[in-house]
Protein backbone atom coordinates (compact mmCIF):
# COMPACT_ATOMS: atom_id res chain seq x y z
CA UNK A 1 0.00 0.00 0.00
CA UNK A 2 0.98 3.49 -0.67
CA UNK A 3 2.43 5.62 2.16
CA UNK A 4 1.44 9.19 1.82
CA UNK A 5 3.20 11.99 3.85
CA UNK A 6 1.30 15.18 4.10
CA UNK A 7 3.05 18.33 5.60
CA UNK A 8 0.52 21.28 6.16
CA UNK A 9 2.56 24.71 7.21
CA UNK A 10 1.51 27.76 8.29
CA UNK A 11 4.14 30.52 7.51
CA UNK A 12 3.69 33.99 8.45
CA UNK A 13 5.79 36.83 6.11
CA UNK A 14 6.24 40.37 6.83
CA UNK A 15 5.52 42.97 3.89
CA UNK A 16 6.82 41.10 1.15
CA UNK A 17 6.74 40.65 -2.98
CA UNK A 18 7.37 36.85 -2.69
CA UNK A 19 6.40 35.79 -6.32
CA UNK A 20 5.39 38.79 -8.96
CA UNK A 21 2.83 38.34 -12.17
CA UNK A 22 3.82 39.79 -15.34
CA UNK A 23 3.10 43.27 -14.05
CA UNK A 24 5.32 42.96 -11.23
CA UNK A 25 2.86 42.77 -8.31
CA UNK A 26 2.19 39.93 -6.12
CA UNK A 27 0.50 37.07 -7.44
CA UNK A 28 -2.68 36.22 -5.95
CA UNK A 29 -5.83 33.93 -5.70
CA UNK A 30 -9.23 33.89 -4.62
CA UNK A 31 -10.87 31.79 -1.90
CA UNK A 32 -13.82 31.78 -0.30
CA UNK A 33 -14.96 35.00 -2.49
CA UNK A 34 -12.21 37.09 -1.29
CA UNK A 35 -8.38 38.08 -2.50
CA UNK A 36 -5.52 36.40 -1.19
CA UNK A 37 -1.69 35.97 -1.57
CA UNK A 38 -0.60 33.73 -3.16
CA UNK A 39 3.05 32.17 -3.52
CA UNK A 40 3.33 29.65 -6.99
CA UNK A 41 3.96 26.06 -6.07
CA UNK A 42 6.47 26.28 -8.99
CA UNK A 43 8.39 29.25 -7.41
CA UNK A 44 8.44 27.14 -3.65
CA UNK A 45 9.67 24.13 -5.06
CA UNK A 46 12.58 26.16 -7.27
CA UNK A 47 13.75 27.87 -4.22
CA UNK A 48 13.49 24.74 -1.81
CA UNK A 49 15.77 22.51 -4.49
CA UNK A 50 18.09 25.02 -5.22
CA UNK A 51 18.74 26.01 -1.75
CA UNK A 52 21.70 25.17 0.04
CA UNK A 53 19.81 23.39 2.84
CA UNK A 54 18.39 20.98 0.38
CA UNK A 55 21.70 20.52 -1.73
CA UNK A 56 23.55 20.17 1.80
CA UNK A 57 20.91 17.92 3.25
CA UNK A 58 21.02 15.29 0.21
CA UNK A 59 24.91 15.57 -0.09
CA UNK A 60 27.18 12.87 -1.32
CA UNK A 61 23.70 11.77 -3.08
CA UNK A 62 22.95 14.38 -5.82
CA UNK A 63 25.86 12.90 -7.49
CA UNK A 64 29.36 14.12 -8.22
CA UNK A 65 29.76 17.62 -10.03
CA UNK A 66 33.02 16.58 -12.52
CA UNK A 67 34.80 17.60 -15.90
CA UNK A 68 36.95 15.08 -15.70
CA UNK A 69 34.88 11.68 -16.28
CA UNK A 70 36.64 10.84 -19.82
CA UNK A 71 40.27 11.14 -18.48
CA UNK A 72 39.38 8.64 -16.25
CA UNK A 73 38.04 6.16 -18.77
CA UNK A 74 40.82 6.69 -20.49
CA UNK A 75 43.39 6.36 -18.02
CA UNK A 76 41.65 3.23 -17.32
CA UNK A 77 41.80 1.67 -20.71
CA UNK A 78 45.10 2.33 -21.59
CA UNK A 79 45.91 0.05 -18.13
CA UNK A 80 43.52 -2.39 -19.18
CA UNK A 81 45.91 -2.51 -22.10
CA UNK A 82 43.35 -1.19 -24.88
CA UNK A 83 45.07 1.50 -27.96
CA UNK A 84 45.53 4.93 -27.14
CA UNK A 85 42.86 5.51 -30.23
CA UNK A 86 40.83 3.27 -29.10
CA UNK A 87 40.80 4.04 -24.99
CA UNK A 88 40.30 8.06 -26.56
CA UNK A 89 36.87 7.35 -28.64
CA UNK A 90 35.63 4.93 -26.03
CA UNK A 91 36.06 7.73 -23.01
CA UNK A 92 34.63 10.47 -25.35
CA UNK A 93 31.52 8.10 -26.23
CA UNK A 94 30.91 7.86 -23.02
CA UNK A 95 31.66 11.17 -21.37
CA UNK A 96 30.01 12.83 -24.36
CA UNK A 97 26.53 11.60 -22.74
CA UNK A 98 26.98 13.39 -19.39
CA UNK A 99 27.90 17.03 -21.56
CA UNK A 100 29.67 18.35 -24.45
CA UNK A 101 33.13 17.28 -24.93
CA UNK A 102 35.84 20.30 -25.11
CA UNK A 103 37.37 19.61 -28.81
CA UNK A 104 39.93 17.10 -29.48
CA UNK A 105 39.75 16.23 -25.74
CA UNK A 106 37.83 13.65 -23.78
CA UNK A 107 37.32 16.36 -21.22
CA UNK A 108 33.58 17.12 -20.57
CA UNK A 109 33.51 21.37 -20.82
CA UNK A 110 31.27 21.98 -18.53
CA UNK A 111 30.82 20.40 -14.71
CA UNK A 112 28.85 17.28 -15.33
CA UNK A 113 26.05 16.23 -12.85
CA UNK A 114 26.64 12.33 -12.77
CA UNK A 115 24.52 10.37 -10.19
CA UNK A 116 25.88 7.42 -8.09
CA UNK A 117 24.14 4.72 -10.01
CA UNK A 118 24.98 7.26 -13.16
CA UNK A 119 28.92 6.56 -12.15
CA UNK A 120 28.24 2.68 -11.45
CA UNK A 121 26.43 1.89 -14.92
CA UNK A 122 29.70 3.65 -16.25
CA UNK A 123 32.14 1.59 -14.79
CA UNK A 124 30.01 -1.54 -15.57
CA UNK A 125 29.89 -0.67 -19.13
CA UNK A 126 33.87 0.54 -18.95
CA UNK A 127 34.31 -2.96 -17.20
CA UNK A 128 32.32 -4.87 -19.74
CA UNK A 129 34.65 -3.20 -22.88
CA UNK A 130 37.83 -4.22 -21.74
CA UNK A 131 36.20 -7.84 -21.44
CA UNK A 132 35.24 -8.36 -24.59
CA UNK A 133 37.55 -5.32 -26.25
CA UNK A 134 35.18 -3.43 -28.19
CA UNK A 135 33.36 0.05 -28.40
CA UNK A 136 30.62 0.93 -26.47
CA UNK A 137 27.15 0.38 -28.27
CA UNK A 138 24.38 3.64 -29.03
CA UNK A 139 22.13 1.39 -26.89
CA UNK A 140 24.45 1.14 -24.23
CA UNK A 141 25.24 4.72 -23.99
CA UNK A 142 21.47 5.58 -23.61
CA UNK A 143 20.73 3.30 -20.80
CA UNK A 144 23.77 5.53 -18.83
CA UNK A 145 21.32 8.19 -17.99
CA UNK A 146 17.86 6.29 -17.43
CA UNK A 147 17.53 5.97 -13.88
CA UNK A 148 19.37 8.92 -11.77
CA UNK A 149 19.34 8.87 -8.20
CA UNK A 150 19.59 12.84 -7.49
CA UNK A 151 17.29 13.47 -5.11
CA UNK A 152 15.79 16.68 -6.55
CA UNK A 153 14.63 14.86 -9.51
CA UNK A 154 13.23 12.06 -7.62
CA UNK A 155 11.11 14.18 -5.56
CA UNK A 156 10.03 16.96 -8.31
CA UNK A 157 9.99 15.41 -11.75
CA UNK A 158 11.70 15.80 -14.64
CA UNK A 159 9.97 16.12 -18.11
CA UNK A 160 11.83 16.16 -21.10
CA UNK A 161 9.87 16.72 -24.50
CA UNK A 162 12.71 15.33 -26.89
CA UNK A 163 13.08 11.99 -25.10
CA UNK A 164 10.38 11.30 -23.13
CA UNK A 165 12.36 7.76 -21.73
CA UNK A 166 14.35 10.21 -19.31
CA UNK A 167 10.75 11.41 -18.13
CA UNK A 168 10.77 10.84 -14.38
CA UNK A 169 7.02 11.40 -12.38
CA UNK A 170 7.76 13.76 -9.25
CA UNK A 171 6.93 11.82 -6.24
CA UNK A 172 5.93 15.29 -4.70
CA UNK A 173 3.21 17.49 -4.83
CA UNK A 174 3.15 21.02 -3.75
CA UNK A 175 0.32 23.16 -3.82
CA UNK A 176 0.48 26.99 -4.31
CA UNK A 177 0.57 28.51 -0.72
CA UNK A 178 -2.60 31.00 -0.40
CA UNK A 179 -3.32 33.11 2.91
CA UNK A 180 -5.97 32.26 5.42
CA UNK A 181 -7.10 36.02 5.56
CA UNK A 182 -8.31 38.35 2.62
CA UNK A 183 -5.07 40.64 1.45
CA UNK A 184 -5.31 44.06 -0.35
CA UNK A 185 -2.14 44.55 -2.20
CA UNK A 186 -0.46 48.38 -1.19
CA UNK A 187 1.64 50.07 -3.77
CA UNK A 188 5.42 51.67 -1.80
CA UNK A 189 6.07 54.53 -4.10
CA UNK A 190 9.42 55.50 -3.95
CA UNK A 191 12.41 57.21 -5.43
CA UNK A 192 16.06 56.86 -5.36
CA UNK A 193 18.67 59.63 -5.12
CA UNK A 194 21.63 60.39 -7.33
CA UNK A 195 24.81 60.44 -4.24
CA UNK A 196 26.25 62.31 -6.98
CA UNK A 197 23.84 65.16 -7.35
CA UNK A 198 24.78 68.29 -5.74
CA UNK A 199 21.48 69.91 -5.82
CA UNK A 200 22.91 72.57 -7.42
CA UNK A 201 20.47 72.50 -10.77
CA UNK A 202 17.61 70.37 -9.53
CA UNK A 203 17.05 68.25 -6.52
CA UNK A 204 14.98 65.85 -8.20
CA UNK A 205 14.91 62.17 -7.84
CA UNK A 206 17.34 60.08 -10.27
CA UNK A 207 14.53 57.05 -10.28
CA UNK A 208 11.15 56.76 -9.17
CA UNK A 209 9.07 53.36 -9.07
CA UNK A 210 5.92 51.40 -7.33
CA UNK A 211 6.53 48.60 -5.89
CA UNK A 212 3.25 46.27 -4.72
CA UNK A 213 3.49 44.09 -1.45
CA UNK A 214 1.72 43.14 1.07
CA UNK A 215 1.78 40.85 4.53
CA UNK A 216 0.18 37.03 4.66
CA UNK A 217 -0.39 34.46 6.89
CA UNK A 218 0.15 31.33 4.55
CA UNK A 219 -1.19 27.75 4.69
CA UNK A 220 0.94 25.66 2.35
CA UNK A 221 0.62 22.23 1.62
CA UNK A 222 3.22 19.37 0.46
CA UNK A 223 2.33 15.74 -0.31
CA UNK A 224 5.36 12.98 -0.75
CA UNK A 225 4.55 10.02 -2.11
CA UNK A 226 7.00 7.41 -0.16
CA UNK A 227 7.09 4.36 -2.28
CA UNK A 228 6.97 6.51 -5.88
CA UNK A 229 10.02 7.75 -3.94
CA UNK A 230 11.60 5.17 -3.29
CA UNK A 231 11.02 3.99 -7.11
CA UNK A 232 12.37 7.02 -8.33
CA UNK A 233 15.91 6.42 -6.65
CA UNK A 234 16.05 2.82 -7.45
CA UNK A 235 14.95 1.11 -4.36
CA UNK A 236 17.34 3.31 -2.15
CA UNK A 237 16.00 3.40 1.44
CA UNK A 238 17.83 5.31 3.05
CA UNK A 239 18.46 8.38 0.42
CA UNK A 240 14.71 8.38 0.10
CA UNK A 241 14.89 9.26 4.48
CA UNK A 242 17.34 11.99 3.83
CA UNK A 243 15.34 13.54 0.39
CA UNK A 244 12.12 13.54 2.69
CA UNK A 245 14.12 14.83 5.92
CA UNK A 246 15.72 17.30 3.18
CA UNK A 247 12.29 18.37 1.89
CA UNK A 248 10.68 19.16 5.01
CA UNK A 249 13.63 21.56 6.51
CA UNK A 250 13.37 23.14 3.13
CA UNK A 251 9.49 24.01 2.91
CA UNK A 252 9.98 24.74 7.17
CA UNK A 253 13.06 26.82 6.73
CA UNK A 254 13.58 28.61 2.83
CA UNK A 255 11.62 31.46 1.46
CA UNK A 256 11.06 32.35 -1.60
CA UNK A 257 13.68 34.86 -3.22
CA UNK A 258 11.38 37.18 -4.63
CA UNK A 259 12.22 41.22 -3.72
CA UNK A 260 13.96 40.08 -0.24
CA UNK A 261 16.62 42.90 -0.99
CA UNK A 262 13.68 45.44 -0.53
CA UNK A 263 11.80 43.59 1.58
CA UNK A 264 14.06 41.21 4.06
CA UNK A 265 11.04 38.78 4.68
CA UNK A 266 12.63 35.65 5.03
CA UNK A 267 10.21 32.87 8.08
CA UNK A 268 9.86 29.89 9.37
CA UNK A 269 6.79 27.93 9.62
CA UNK A 270 5.42 28.71 12.97
CA UNK A 271 3.10 25.38 12.61
CA UNK A 272 3.55 22.09 10.92
CA UNK A 273 1.38 19.79 10.89
CA UNK A 274 2.61 16.52 9.40
CA UNK A 275 0.34 13.12 8.71
CA UNK A 276 1.10 9.65 7.29
CA UNK A 277 -0.90 7.20 5.78
CA UNK A 278 -2.57 5.36 3.13
CA UNK A 279 -5.51 7.17 3.08
CA UNK A 280 -6.61 9.89 0.32
CA UNK A 281 -4.65 12.62 0.76
CA UNK A 282 -6.47 15.99 0.90
CA UNK A 283 -5.13 19.64 1.81
CA UNK A 284 -6.97 21.28 4.76
CA UNK A 285 -7.38 24.75 2.88
CA UNK A 286 -11.16 24.26 3.46
CA UNK A 287 -9.94 25.66 7.24
CA UNK A 288 -9.55 29.21 5.58
CA UNK A 289 -12.37 29.17 2.96
CA UNK A 290 -14.14 31.18 5.28
CA UNK A 291 -11.21 33.93 5.52
CA UNK A 292 -9.80 34.09 9.44
CA UNK A 293 -10.42 37.48 10.36
CA UNK A 294 -9.69 37.98 14.02
CA UNK A 295 -7.39 39.82 15.78
CA UNK A 296 -4.60 36.72 16.22
CA UNK A 297 -4.41 35.47 12.74
CA UNK A 298 -1.71 32.77 14.03
CA UNK A 299 -3.97 31.48 17.20
CA UNK A 300 -6.93 31.14 15.20
CA UNK A 301 -5.66 29.89 11.62
CA UNK A 302 -3.94 26.85 14.05
CA UNK A 303 -7.24 26.63 15.69
CA UNK A 304 -9.46 26.73 12.49
CA UNK A 305 -6.90 24.21 10.75
CA UNK A 306 -6.67 21.24 13.74
CA UNK A 307 -10.98 21.37 13.75
CA UNK A 308 -11.08 21.26 9.99
CA UNK A 309 -9.29 17.90 10.63
CA UNK A 310 -11.01 16.62 13.28
CA UNK A 311 -13.96 17.30 11.13
CA UNK A 312 -12.73 15.09 8.50
CA UNK A 313 -11.97 12.74 10.26
CA UNK A 314 -15.14 13.03 11.98
CA UNK A 315 -17.30 13.27 8.43
CA UNK A 316 -15.07 10.57 6.69
CA UNK A 317 -13.42 8.32 8.76
CA UNK A 318 -9.55 8.74 10.07
CA UNK A 319 -8.34 10.15 7.50
CA UNK A 320 -4.65 8.96 8.60
CA UNK A 321 -3.10 6.64 10.41
CA UNK A 322 -0.13 9.04 12.36
CA UNK A 323 -0.01 12.86 12.97
CA UNK A 324 3.08 14.81 14.62
CA UNK A 325 2.67 19.15 15.05
CA UNK A 326 5.22 21.73 15.90
CA UNK A 327 3.64 24.50 17.21
CA UNK A 328 5.89 27.25 17.83
CA UNK A 329 3.68 29.44 19.54
CA UNK A 330 3.33 27.23 22.64
CA UNK A 331 6.79 26.01 22.20
CA UNK A 332 5.12 22.07 21.29
CA UNK A 333 6.42 19.11 18.93
CA UNK A 334 10.37 19.99 17.65
CA UNK A 335 12.08 19.66 14.37
CA UNK A 336 14.57 16.50 15.44
CA UNK A 337 11.26 14.89 16.50
CA UNK A 338 9.18 15.57 13.51
CA UNK A 339 12.12 14.04 12.01
CA UNK A 340 11.87 10.72 13.88
CA UNK A 341 8.07 10.63 13.03
CA UNK A 342 8.49 10.67 9.22
CA UNK A 343 11.32 7.95 9.73
CA UNK A 344 9.92 5.57 11.48
CA UNK A 345 7.35 3.21 10.17
CA UNK B 1 -28.06 2.02 -12.65
CA UNK B 2 -25.16 1.25 -10.72
CA UNK B 3 -22.77 4.53 -10.07
CA UNK B 4 -20.14 5.60 -7.78
CA UNK B 5 -20.26 8.64 -6.66
CA UNK B 6 -17.57 11.16 -5.17
CA UNK B 7 -16.88 14.64 -4.97
CA UNK B 8 -13.71 16.97 -6.41
CA UNK B 9 -13.15 20.15 -4.55
CA UNK B 10 -9.83 21.97 -4.47
CA UNK B 11 -8.83 25.69 -3.83
CA UNK B 12 -7.19 25.47 -7.00
CA UNK B 13 -7.99 22.85 -10.25
CA UNK B 14 -7.25 23.59 -13.71
CA UNK B 15 -9.04 21.25 -16.58
CA UNK B 16 -6.86 21.69 -19.40
CA UNK B 17 -7.85 21.79 -22.62
CA UNK B 18 -6.01 21.18 -26.46
CA UNK B 19 -3.55 23.64 -26.32
CA UNK B 20 -0.39 24.54 -28.13
CA UNK B 21 2.31 27.20 -26.84
CA UNK B 22 2.04 30.12 -24.40
CA UNK B 23 -1.65 29.57 -23.38
CA UNK B 24 -2.83 26.74 -21.25
CA UNK B 25 -6.55 27.34 -20.50
CA UNK B 26 -8.97 25.47 -18.32
CA UNK B 27 -12.57 24.34 -19.28
CA UNK B 28 -14.82 24.92 -16.45
CA UNK B 29 -15.45 21.32 -15.29
CA UNK B 30 -13.48 18.07 -15.37
CA UNK B 31 -13.08 16.93 -19.16
CA UNK B 32 -13.21 13.14 -19.66
CA UNK B 33 -9.39 12.58 -19.65
CA UNK B 34 -8.52 14.45 -16.43
CA UNK B 35 -11.09 11.99 -14.73
CA UNK B 36 -9.76 8.75 -16.73
CA UNK B 37 -6.21 10.07 -15.43
CA UNK B 38 -7.53 10.13 -11.94
CA UNK B 39 -8.72 6.86 -11.51
CA UNK B 40 -5.84 5.20 -13.41
CA UNK B 41 -3.41 7.14 -10.81
CA UNK B 42 -5.79 5.53 -7.82
CA UNK B 43 -5.25 2.36 -9.62
CA UNK B 44 -1.88 3.01 -10.20
CA UNK B 45 -1.78 2.57 -13.86
CA UNK B 46 1.19 4.54 -15.24
CA UNK B 47 1.33 6.55 -18.20
CA UNK B 48 3.34 4.57 -20.24
CA UNK B 49 1.23 1.32 -19.70
CA UNK B 50 -1.20 1.70 -22.94
CA UNK B 51 -3.10 -1.79 -22.61
CA UNK B 52 -4.11 -0.90 -19.40
CA UNK B 53 -5.41 2.37 -20.16
CA UNK B 54 -7.02 1.85 -22.95
CA UNK B 55 -8.86 -1.11 -20.88
CA UNK B 56 -10.06 1.61 -18.40
CA UNK B 57 -11.03 3.87 -21.36
CA UNK B 58 -13.44 1.31 -22.60
CA UNK B 59 -14.47 0.57 -19.13
CA UNK B 60 -16.35 3.83 -17.80
CA UNK B 61 -18.85 6.55 -18.32
CA UNK B 62 -18.57 9.52 -16.54
CA UNK B 63 -21.16 12.48 -14.90
CA UNK B 64 -20.86 15.67 -14.09
CA UNK B 65 -22.41 17.56 -11.59
CA UNK B 66 -20.87 21.17 -11.49
CA UNK B 67 -21.91 22.26 -8.35
CA UNK B 68 -19.58 25.70 -8.62
CA UNK B 69 -17.22 26.41 -11.61
CA UNK B 70 -14.80 28.30 -10.00
CA UNK B 71 -13.58 31.57 -10.59
CA UNK B 72 -11.22 31.98 -13.09
CA UNK B 73 -7.60 32.77 -12.10
CA UNK B 74 -4.51 33.57 -14.72
CA UNK B 75 -1.44 32.52 -13.58
CA UNK B 76 2.23 34.62 -15.49
CA UNK B 77 4.29 31.29 -15.10
CA UNK B 78 7.96 31.89 -16.55
CA UNK B 79 10.57 28.71 -16.60
CA UNK B 80 14.59 29.18 -17.40
CA UNK B 81 15.79 26.70 -19.68
CA UNK B 82 18.65 25.81 -21.37
CA UNK B 83 19.25 26.59 -25.29
CA UNK B 84 18.32 23.70 -27.30
CA UNK B 85 21.22 21.32 -27.45
CA UNK B 86 21.69 18.26 -28.55
CA UNK B 87 24.70 16.95 -26.82
CA UNK B 88 23.71 18.35 -23.46
CA UNK B 89 22.17 16.10 -21.06
CA UNK B 90 21.26 17.55 -17.32
CA UNK B 91 20.17 15.58 -14.81
CA UNK B 92 19.06 17.75 -12.50
CA UNK B 93 17.89 21.26 -12.40
CA UNK B 94 20.64 22.63 -10.56
CA UNK B 95 22.53 21.57 -13.58
CA UNK B 96 20.43 23.32 -16.00
CA UNK B 97 20.82 26.33 -14.22
CA UNK B 98 24.51 26.21 -13.78
CA UNK B 99 24.88 27.74 -16.98
CA UNK B 100 25.91 30.84 -17.93
CA UNK B 101 22.96 33.31 -18.00
CA UNK B 102 23.52 33.71 -22.08
CA UNK B 103 23.00 29.85 -22.72
CA UNK B 104 19.39 30.53 -20.84
CA UNK B 105 16.37 31.44 -22.07
CA UNK B 106 12.93 32.13 -20.11
CA UNK B 107 9.96 30.53 -21.79
CA UNK B 108 6.64 31.32 -20.99
CA UNK B 109 3.11 30.02 -20.01
CA UNK B 110 0.11 31.39 -18.39
CA UNK B 111 -2.16 28.90 -16.98
CA UNK B 112 -5.59 29.14 -16.31
CA UNK B 113 -6.89 27.72 -12.98
CA UNK B 114 -10.31 27.67 -11.24
CA UNK B 115 -10.63 28.77 -8.19
CA UNK B 116 -13.06 27.05 -5.59
CA UNK B 117 -14.88 24.71 -7.93
CA UNK B 118 -16.65 22.10 -6.79
CA UNK B 119 -17.45 18.93 -8.71
CA UNK B 120 -19.80 15.77 -7.86
CA UNK B 121 -18.65 12.80 -10.75
CA UNK B 122 -20.52 9.65 -11.03
CA UNK B 123 -19.26 6.92 -12.81
CA UNK B 124 -20.75 4.37 -14.46
CA UNK B 125 -19.57 0.92 -15.97
CA UNK B 126 -19.61 0.29 -19.87
CA UNK B 127 -20.38 -3.31 -20.87
CA UNK B 128 -17.26 -4.70 -20.63
CA UNK B 129 -15.13 -3.65 -17.66
CA UNK B 130 -11.96 -4.82 -15.90
CA UNK B 131 -13.27 -3.37 -12.69
CA UNK B 132 -16.00 -3.05 -10.98
CA UNK B 133 -17.37 -0.41 -9.00
CA UNK B 134 -15.71 -2.15 -5.97
CA UNK B 135 -12.73 -1.72 -7.05
CA UNK B 136 -12.19 1.41 -8.55
CA UNK B 137 -14.68 2.67 -4.94
CA UNK B 138 -11.61 1.15 -2.87
CA UNK B 139 -8.75 2.64 -5.11
CA UNK B 140 -9.49 6.22 -4.64
CA UNK B 141 -10.26 5.36 -0.59
CA UNK B 142 -6.48 4.40 -0.73
CA UNK B 143 -5.04 5.31 -4.23
CA UNK B 144 -1.36 3.92 -5.49
CA UNK B 145 -0.25 7.15 -7.23
CA UNK B 146 -0.95 11.26 -5.98
CA UNK B 147 -4.08 12.35 -7.24
CA UNK B 148 -4.86 15.77 -8.11
CA UNK B 149 -7.26 18.19 -10.00
CA UNK B 150 -6.30 18.62 -13.46
CA UNK B 151 -2.77 19.82 -12.54
CA UNK B 152 -0.49 18.18 -9.77
CA UNK B 153 0.34 21.40 -7.45
CA UNK B 154 -3.53 21.57 -7.37
CA UNK B 155 -4.12 18.87 -4.86
CA UNK B 156 -7.54 17.58 -3.42
CA UNK B 157 -8.65 19.53 -0.62
CA UNK B 158 -11.74 17.25 0.67
CA UNK B 159 -11.97 13.42 0.82
CA UNK B 160 -13.34 12.01 -2.03
CA UNK B 161 -16.19 10.09 -0.26
CA UNK B 162 -16.75 7.94 -2.95
CA UNK B 163 -19.93 5.53 -2.66
CA UNK B 164 -21.96 3.24 -4.69
CA UNK B 165 -25.49 3.93 -5.39
CA UNK B 166 -28.39 2.51 -7.06
CA UNK B 167 -30.45 5.20 -8.89
CA UNK B 168 -32.73 5.61 -12.20
CA UNK B 169 -30.65 8.32 -13.40
CA UNK B 170 -27.34 10.06 -13.15
CA UNK B 171 -29.36 13.22 -11.87
CA UNK B 172 -30.70 10.68 -8.83
CA UNK B 173 -27.42 9.18 -8.33
CA UNK B 174 -25.71 13.00 -7.93
CA UNK B 175 -28.52 14.03 -6.01
CA UNK B 176 -27.62 12.55 -2.33
CA UNK B 177 -25.25 15.96 -1.23
CA UNK B 178 -22.24 15.35 0.26
CA UNK B 179 -21.52 16.88 3.66
CA UNK B 180 -20.96 20.86 3.31
CA UNK B 181 -17.24 21.93 3.65
CA UNK B 182 -18.26 24.79 5.71
CA UNK B 183 -21.21 26.16 7.76
CA UNK B 184 -22.65 28.25 4.80
CA UNK B 185 -21.02 27.03 1.90
CA UNK B 186 -23.53 28.39 -0.22
CA UNK B 187 -21.82 31.90 0.98
CA UNK B 188 -18.43 31.11 0.45
CA UNK B 189 -18.45 29.09 -2.35
CA UNK B 190 -20.53 31.90 -4.25
CA UNK B 191 -23.27 29.25 -4.89
CA UNK B 192 -26.68 30.72 -6.37
CA UNK B 193 -28.59 27.53 -6.99
CA UNK B 194 -28.00 26.58 -10.45
CA UNK B 195 -25.75 23.28 -11.51
CA UNK B 196 -24.81 21.85 -14.71
CA UNK B 197 -24.57 18.40 -15.62
CA UNK B 198 -22.66 16.70 -18.17
CA UNK B 199 -22.82 13.40 -19.01
CA UNK B 200 -22.07 10.55 -21.52
CA UNK B 201 -24.57 7.99 -22.93
CA UNK B 202 -27.97 8.24 -21.53
CA UNK B 203 -28.64 10.18 -18.63
CA UNK B 204 -31.98 8.52 -17.77
CA UNK B 205 -33.31 11.42 -15.87
CA UNK B 206 -31.94 14.51 -17.14
CA UNK B 207 -33.87 16.60 -20.25
CA UNK B 208 -31.03 17.40 -22.88
CA UNK B 209 -30.40 20.81 -23.51
CA UNK B 210 -27.17 20.65 -25.62
CA UNK B 211 -24.84 18.66 -26.94
CA UNK B 212 -20.94 19.03 -27.03
CA UNK B 213 -17.92 17.69 -28.75
CA UNK B 214 -14.98 18.18 -26.47
CA UNK B 215 -12.00 16.61 -27.67
CA UNK B 216 -11.22 15.06 -24.55
CA UNK B 217 -11.27 11.50 -25.11
CA UNK B 218 -8.17 9.60 -24.66
CA UNK B 219 -6.90 7.54 -27.37
CA UNK B 220 -3.12 7.29 -26.59
CA UNK B 221 -1.63 8.66 -23.38
CA UNK B 222 1.81 7.69 -24.90
CA UNK B 223 1.44 9.87 -28.48
CA UNK B 224 -0.71 12.41 -26.38
CA UNK B 225 -3.55 11.60 -28.62
CA UNK B 226 -7.32 12.68 -27.78
CA UNK B 227 -10.50 12.43 -29.98
CA UNK B 228 -13.59 14.10 -30.27
CA UNK B 229 -16.47 12.59 -28.35
CA UNK B 230 -20.21 13.83 -27.42
CA UNK B 231 -20.71 15.41 -24.15
CA UNK B 232 -24.40 16.38 -23.18
CA UNK B 233 -25.40 19.31 -21.45
CA UNK B 234 -28.50 20.56 -18.93
CA UNK B 235 -28.17 23.50 -16.46
CA UNK B 236 -30.61 22.90 -13.71
CA UNK B 237 -31.87 25.18 -10.89
CA UNK B 238 -31.59 23.33 -8.00
CA UNK B 239 -31.89 24.96 -4.76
Amino acid sequence: MTTFIQLHLLTSYPPANLNRDDLGRPKTARMGGVERLRVSSQSLKRHWRTSDLFQEAVAGHVGTRTKLLGKELFERFIEAGIKEKDAKAWASKIADVFGALKKGSVEIEQLAHIGPEERQAVDELAQRLVEENRGPEDDELKLLRKTPAAADVALFGRMLAAEPAFNVEAACQVAHAITVHPVVIEDDYFTAVDDLNTGEEDRGAAHIGETGFAAGLFYSYVCINRNQLVDNLSGDEALAERAIAALTEAAIKVAPSGKQNSFGSRAYASYVLAEKGSQQPRSLSVAFLKPVQGHDYEADAIKALVSQNERFDKSYGQCADSRYAINVATGEGSFDELLAFLKSD
Amino acid sequence: MDALVFQLYGPMASWGTPAVGEQRPSSDHPGRSALIGLLAAALGIRRDESAAQEALVGSVRFAVKQVAPGRIIRDFHTVQVPKRDKKARYATRKDEMALSGDRLNTIISRREYRCDGLWYIAVTLTGSSDWSLQDLEAALRRPRFTLYLGRKSCPLAVPLAPRIVQADGLRAALADAFPPMVDRQQRWLGLDGTVDYFWEGDAGDIPLQDTRFPEDDVVSRDRWQFRSRPEHHARIRED
